[in-house]
């Protein structure tokens, strides 16, 4: 082994990417801005106090469990919002999210509480972000532990079921996180694809050739938006099919029974997830042909994904709530699109909401509005003028 | 007769190199124009600007008396790239048959025509992946004339094709001429220049000598066109 010529090829390297600027930059400034912007969610985001609303149906103990909540609310365990009259009340309020938890003591429960019996209260939360809903819930439990425990002579607290509005209680993270990676892969397949298929348009001179043909710029981008969307739609019929479906296969020979599909259940139409997962690859075919100007190889289409796509991910709801990201960030995931597209794919598939829902309906308009305006954009970037 | 391609005091500055300084060109149709140069002298820019790919500081460029960019003009023109400007995931048939429908060609003859004249009719299905340097040369030929552009600009279209083939295609740009094509043929090889009509020799933008091959040499008082274009551009440095 020649020392000089392992020299000479290190050398060569380190002068290829001093003049790439740019991949010296992903080398050590992405990753700190991706690391800073994660540090900064985990440590600012705010446990936001659970809104709590309570339904005591057995008058004698009201007073106690208001005086539990009222005096956790002060301690900012909780916020206590309201009391609800019944059961069906405190639904609404979930359901319209006035609250996110709401707290059923039955009537009967001073006969157990006298008979020795371990008393059951509701714990009633909306079934959205199951990780979420288990720590309000557990907020609560506290409290009332406090409240009617104290009541049953300081003996245990009272046995908790629980329920939600939307899905099922038993929903896992993966209920709650599959549609969202639903709308968050066709995203990011659909920018990396475009961006790098439009870059070669751009650097192997088929661009140049086709800008010297009638065709109008327009003309090329929604070309590539019926391409590329038949593409998506293709992707999303086999993604939505896996997530959803859930095909029991039985033991055959050698190979064990076992299941295809996620199961993940949905309460919404399916062709709204696809309407919605289309708009989001829409955006993302022409951000891939917009910010293709922006790169020289494919190499530097790949480095977008740190600066346009992981940001999305940690803002837009993936896995932080929008609502308990620092208050700086919020403002800057309400305009990404992603963030849109998250909320309605949970609010089809988990809420079942349709197009009467006025959150789907703003969730529907900003995707669409961003669509155009990007396609605009990505128009704009398709210059006869190249060199 | 209307000239078929025109520029009209064509500049084109970047920053504050002048790529093409003030050109003044008419080219009659139905003529092979040779257009010479050494590297960097502004051939490519030139095309560029005549094609409507580059718009131009001053000055301006006609197709067909259409101001370019124009559809009209677009439509009219044949533009054979440096790069070879194909798909590599297509097949042959593929990559003609999407420049042909960007024409609005649909003709199936046509497109028949275009691959037997560059000898690759037997090769129609094969990707382009898969083919040498000069089958690709010769598709991106066929690319631009499958829709029988009555100006065709090429250039440098015989790098890395073979003699015999080179040969093929100056007799072909004959017969296009003889129908009426007017063609504009970058080069820096000078045997292909004596083929031309007419010469345009370019130097850092400028035109500095135009005229057939026989007149050029004459009056450079040189035996063959190299040496003539270097006793040209010699005493253009001197200015």
């Amino acid at each position: 082994m020649s020392r000089r010529r392992v020299a000479a090829i290190t050398r060569r390297i380190l002068s290829q990417f001093r003049r790439d600027h740019r991949t010296v930059a992903l080398l050590f400034v992405v990753p700190v801005f991706v690391t800073g912007l994660l540090g900064w969610i985990v440590t600012e985001s705010r446990a936001v106090p659970p809104r709590v609303s309570t339904v005591v149906l057995s008058p004698r103990i009201a007073d106690q469990v208001e005086a539990a909540f009222s005096a956790a609310d002060a301690d900012g365990a909780i916020d206590y919002v309201a009391k609800a009259d019944t059961e069906d009340a405190a639904r609404r309020q979930l359901r319209d999210d006035e609250i996110d938890v709401a707290l059923v003591v039955p009537a009967g429960i001073e006969a157990d509480i006298l008979a020795g019996r371990r008393p059951t209260v509701t714990i009633i939360t909306q079934g959205i972000d199951p990780a979420g809903d288990a720590r309000a819930a557990a907020a609560v439990g506290r409290v009332v532990a406090t409240a009617v425990g104290a009541g049953a002579g300081g003996a245990v607290g009272p046995a908790i079921e629980r329920a939600t509005v939307y899905g099922s209680p038993d929903a896992t993270q993966l209920d709650a996180l599959g549609p969202i990676f639903l709308g968050f892969f066709a995203y990011f397949f659909v920018f990396l694809l475009t961006g790098v298929s439009f870059l070669r348009e751009r650097t192997g001179g088929t661009l140049e050739r086709l800008l010297a043909t009638p065709v109008a710029k327009a003309e090329i981008v929604v070309g590539y938006i019926a391409g590329f969307g038949i593409l998506a739609t293709i992707q999303v019929i086999v993604l939505l099919t896996f997530s959803l479906a859930d095909v029991h296969v039985p033991a055959l020979g050698p190979l064990g029974a076992f299941s295809l599909g996620l199961g993940v259940a949905n309460a919404g139409s399916p062709l709204l997830v696809f309407v919605i997962v289309l708009l989001l690859a829409i955006g993302a075919v022409n951000l891939g042909i917009m910010l293709s100007t922006f790169a020289r190889t494919e190499l530097q289409v790949i480095q977008f994904i740190p600066i346009v796509i992981v940001p999305q991910g940690l803002l837009g709801g993936l896995i932080w709530p929008v609502e308990s990201l620092p208050d700086l960030l919020q403002p800057v995931a309400r305009v990404l699109p992603l963030t849109y597209g998250i909320e309605g794919l949970r609010g089809v598939l988990i809420r079942g909401a349709g197009l009467d829902d006025p959150t789907l309906q703003l969730d529907l308009a900003v995707l669409a509005a961003v669509a155009v305006l990007v396609a605009l954009l990505a128009t704009r970037t398709i210059r006869r003028e190249v060199a | 007769m209307d000239a078929a391609v025109e520029a009209i005091g064509l500049t084109k500055r970047f920053g504050t190199l002048t790529a093409v300084d003030e050109i003044d060109l008419a080219l009659a149709p139905g003529r092979i124009y040779g257009l010479l140069g050494p590297n960097g002298s502004g051939k490519t820019t030139l095309i560029r600007l005549l094609t409507g790919l580059a718009r131009p500081t001053a000055g301006e460029a006609r197709v067909l008396s259409h101001r370019m960019p124009s559809r009209e003009g677009l439509a009219s023109i044949g533009y054979m790239t440096q790069a070879d400007g194909i798909y590599p995931e297509l097949s042959v048939l593929e990559n003609i048959r999407f420049f042909a429908a960007l024409y609005g060609t649909t003709d199936r003859a046509a497109l028949t025509a275009a691959l037997e004249l560059v000898e690759l009719a037997d090769r129609a299905g094969t990707p382009v992946f898969e083919l040498s340097g000069g089958m690709r040369r010769r598709l991106s030929l066929a690319c631009a004339l499958v829709h029988r552009p009555p100006v065709l600009f090429l250039d440098e279209p015989t790098v890395g094709i073979d003699p015999a083939l080179r040969v093929q295609f100056w007799s072909h740009f004959r017969g296009l001429a003889a129908s009426g094509t007017t063609l504009l043929v970058t080069s820096h090889v000078m045997d292909e220049a004596d083929r031309c009509d007419e010469l345009v020799l370019v130097l850092a933008g400028r035109v500095i000598e135009r005229g057939t091959s026989a007149e050029i040499r004459a009056r450079a008082g040189a035996d063959n066109l190299e040496a003539a274009f270097l006793a040209v551009s010699a005493g253009n440095r001197g200015r």
